[in-house]
């Protein structure tokens, strides 16, 4: 398998070290070389967060600009100001609303490096679920049925079932089957 | 039997510990460091071993609980991060004349960026003032090896050794094969020896000459340590760019010649033991290539250490950039520029500036970090502005820092500099008979580790001010560690807690008052009350104790009671709701034209009812 570079990100709260955390214990599972990088500390407060995980042969954990596969972001904002992450031919999942995403000058750069954005409105469905801390399962969710990563889907939700502590599980698994719904192919 | 899984790196290095027979781990929280030691506990506990485990008050205490069980003859570790090594460095240059008996490995974890410090400090730079020996792992299981090596370094040179992981390799995270782990028989036994234990000062000349010359045994060693030293030079062939680095940049240098397929022209000099520096091996790799390009986080070290300067490109010559992390980006392109200035083929596979500048002129807006809603500090800061609103506000490390959002804090210096710098300000302008309030607010594990003796000198030397003591009864931003006040140790059993008023007390404070600020009107009047205090001839410094327990860490205490918070239509877009009090809740929804509450945000805490001053925010 050539490696993979996956970026998560999003603001802090917002559960990105989970969703890292099921992504590489999912890859691990299915026996492949994990490596990635996370933010702790003052930035957990709100701020900019985001996580890096390469599955392949490599030595550093960071994803150099232009490298990225796969970009899944829990914030608009921050899905932009990661954006020069992205590969050519890369994928870009984040929560924000299907009318008006990308921005146009964004959409004109994704074109042009033939990379294609998909929008779920991830943290509307986690506040309907009334679990508004789940936005990430349903980014997730939402990932997974494009089953175009080195992760298929029930790859990633039986990792949700496996890592989820008890009292958040059921609730886990509602997000991701609710963000899984939501596909929505941008370009299909 | 062996098993994989995915460790992060501070729980690699925890892992590498355990293998090691490391009987004792002491520690201080501090990103990125701070969790090494739980990982070390969860692993003592699955593994059923029985290494003694501390959360010390501070590095300085950490490292001499662990010195003292390296010379009864035990492995022995310390864990902070790259400023703790400050903190605890007074016990470093001793030790290190001292020597060791059993391994002990100091592990100094550094934040390049700085992501979440106060300095972006290379712990490097100590070990080479310390003159102990440093390791630069490039990522977690070269940290897990490295911590082993450093044991065996330790206890074959008798010194101690300095492991110092940066926060890419803390924070990453690596599928690791690992095995069972097994108990050290070690049993602590303590030689006297007062002219090494003890030594006075003539004694010390002699240690200090052992250890100049243990090092030059130690650098011996070091050339040979191919295993974490090398290069892959051809024997014969010249090279008009060389590349040297170590640690994290290594790691980094290696994939990107690896994408680009340029190993064989471009020869890499990985120096993994950055002190003291294999000099003949790096004089062999220089004289291979015309220039060598040296790429290392975050100081120079490396560069500074090697004999023939002549031909390095390097932070002296400002090839790299002498602050901020050195991202994957800003290696590739100092590589590049270096290829060029030797013309050699530049690397292609780069992005160009496009996407930056579209980024740029998207003036995105910046998420800065900020109180959680529903946070005690928020309430506290708050109510602080309001009673003294001309006042100087010193503050410290932790999350609280972020009531400088607020204008609630003016300063932070270091750890405990809450305290002592509300002394020094007060002196200063007591000096010319200017009255200047100050207001000091420190966080409980803070005043812990660094607030007693900073109390101490300010009570003794007659220093005026209030005191804050914002108790959350826990230590909130590196991750919620137990503090002494809770009487919770670091693997969960019972210890003595040690309440916050009786040591205020023991520090000869005569004003102590505890409340709880979400209860602001109380604070307020506690505040003014201690004004009154301060300012008394026969008064002295006052401390309140602000006590309501974190959030995150107490979920269900913290807020008994949820109380459902709307905005009404009285809403006059004042903004002092959003400026004064700042809560990530509270948020102006422009179709509406007024401010409103985020209900998925909101905690439900129920403090803003006391804070539209047109009485806007009620209770639906």
């Amino acid at each position: 398998m050539e490696n993979v570079n996956i970026v998560l990100c999003g603001l802090g709260g917002q559960g990105i070290l989970f969703m890292t955390k099921v992504l590489a214990q999912a890859a691990l599972k299915k026996d492949l070389k994990v490596l990635g990088a996370e933010t702790h500390g003052m930035a957990q407060r709100g701020g900019s967060v985001i996580s890096h995980l390469k599955l392949g042969s490599v030595e550093g954990s960071l994803v150099r600009a232009g490298t990225a596969h796969y970009l899944l972001s829990l914030d608009e904002n921050e899905a932009y100001r990661n954006i020069s992450l992205l590969a050519k031919g890369g994928r870009l999942y984040a929560d924000a609303k299907e009318k008006s995403f990308p921005r146009p000058e964004v959409k004109q750069y994704l074109d042009s490096l033939e990379i294609v954005a998909r929008s779920v409105p991830a943290g509307k469905i986690a506040m309907e679920m009334g679990s508004p801390m789940s936005s990430n399962l349903a980014m997730l969710g939402f990932f997974s049925a494009f089953n175009e990563g080195p992760l298929n889907h029930k790859e990633i939700r039986d990792t949700i079932d496996q890592i989820s502590p008890d009292r958040f599980k059921e609730n886990n698994l509602k997000a991701f089957d609710a963000g899984f719904a939501g596909k929505t192919d941008k370009r299909g | 039997m062996k098993r994989k899984d995915i460790f992060l790196g501070n729980g690699a290095i925890a892992l590498g510990l355990l293998e090691a027979g490391c009987q004792m781990v002491t520690s201080y929280p501090g990103t990125p460091s701070s969790e090494i030691l739980p990982e070390v506990v969860r692993l003592v506990k699955s593994e059923g071993l029985d290494t003694y485990v501390e959360w010390s008050t501070n590095e300085k205490v950490a490292l001499d609980a662990a010195f003292a069980a390296s010379i009864t003859g035990k492995r022995a570790a310390c864990c902070m991060k790259q400023v703790g090594l400050n903190v605890a460095s007074d016990s470093l240059m001793s030790a290190a004349y001292m020597g060791t008996i059993g391994g002990l490995v100091i592990i100094s974890c550094d934040d390049p960026g700085p992501h979440s410090s106060q300095t972006e400090q290379d712990s490097r730079l100590m070990a080479r003032i310390a003159k102990v020996p440093v390791l630069d792992p490039s990522n977690p299981q070269e940290a897990r090896e490295m911590v082993q090596l450093a044991m065996d370094i330790s206890e074959e040179f008798r010194t101690p050794v300095i492991l110092r992981p940066a926060i890419r390799v803390c924070h990453a995270r690596q599928s690791i094969s690992w095995g069972s782990l097994k108990n050290s028989n070690r049993k602590a036994s303590f030689e006297k020896d007062p002219t090494r234990w003890a030594a006075t000062p003539g004694f010390r000349f002699k240690l200090h000459g052992e250890l100049n010359q243990k090092l030059k045994e130690i650098r011996k060693k070091f050339e040979g340590l191919t295993l974490y030293n090398f290069h892959n030079l051809k024997p014969g062939k010249r090279y008009p760019l060389g590349i040297i680095a170590g640690g994290v940049p290594y790691s980094v240098v290696h994939d990107i010649l690896s994408e680009e397929g340029r190993e064989d022209d471009i020869p890499v000099l990985k120096i993994g033991t950055t002190y003291p520096l294999p000099e003949d091996l790096s004089d062999e790799f220089m004289s291979a290539c015309e220039k060598v390009l040296v790429i290392e986080e975050t100081d120079t070290v490396i560069e500074y250490l090697l004999r023939d300067k002549n031909k390095v490109l390097g932070r002296l010559s400002d090839h790299v950039p002498s602050q901020g992390e050195l991202l994957p980006e800003v290696i590739y392109n100092l590589i590049n520029r270096a290829l060029d200035e030797c013309q050699s083929s530049p690397l292609k596979g780069g992005i160009g500036p496009e996407a930056l500048e579209l980024v740029k002129n998207l003036e995105l807006p910046v998420k800065r970090p900020t109180l959680c809603p529903g946070c005690a500090h928020r309430a506290a800061f708050f109510a602080i502005r309001k009673a003294k609103p001309k006042a100087i506000y010193t503050s410290d490390i932790g999350c609280y820092t972020l009531g400088l959002n607020m204008g609630a804090v003016d300063t932070v210096l270091d750890m405990g500099a809450a305290i002592t710098m509300a002394c020094g300000f007060y002196h200063s302008f007591a000096q010319d008979n200017v009255i200047q309030s100050v207001v000091s607010t420190i966080g409980d594990s803070t005043f812990y580790h660094a607030g007693s003796a900073g109390l101490m000198s300010a009570v003794y030397n007659d220093a005026r001010f209030i005191l804050i003591i914002l108790d959350n009864q826990i230590t909130a931003m590196t991750g919620m560690q137990p503090t002494p006040a809770l009487g919770i140790r670091a693997d969960g059993s019972t210890g003595k807690a040690i309440p916050l008023e009786r040591i205020v007390a023991g520090c000869g404070v005569d004003f102590i008052e505890v409340v709880d600020p979400y209860d602001i009107k109380s604070l307020i009047g506690l505040i003014k009350k201690a004004d009154k205090w301060v300012q008394d001839p026969n008064g002295g410094i006052a401390v309140i104790i602000a006590r309501h327990p974190c959030l995150i860490a107490y979920r269900d205490e913290a807020i008994p009671q949820r109380k459902n918070v709307i905005i009404t239509e009285d809403c006059v877009e004042c903004n002092y709701c959003i400026d004064r009090f700042e809560c990530p809740a509270l948020y102006k929804d422009e179709e509406l034209g007024r401010t409103v509450v985020d209900q998925g945000m909101c905690s439900g805490c129920g403090v803003c009812l006391e804070v539209c001053p047109k009485g806007a925010i009620i209770e639906a």
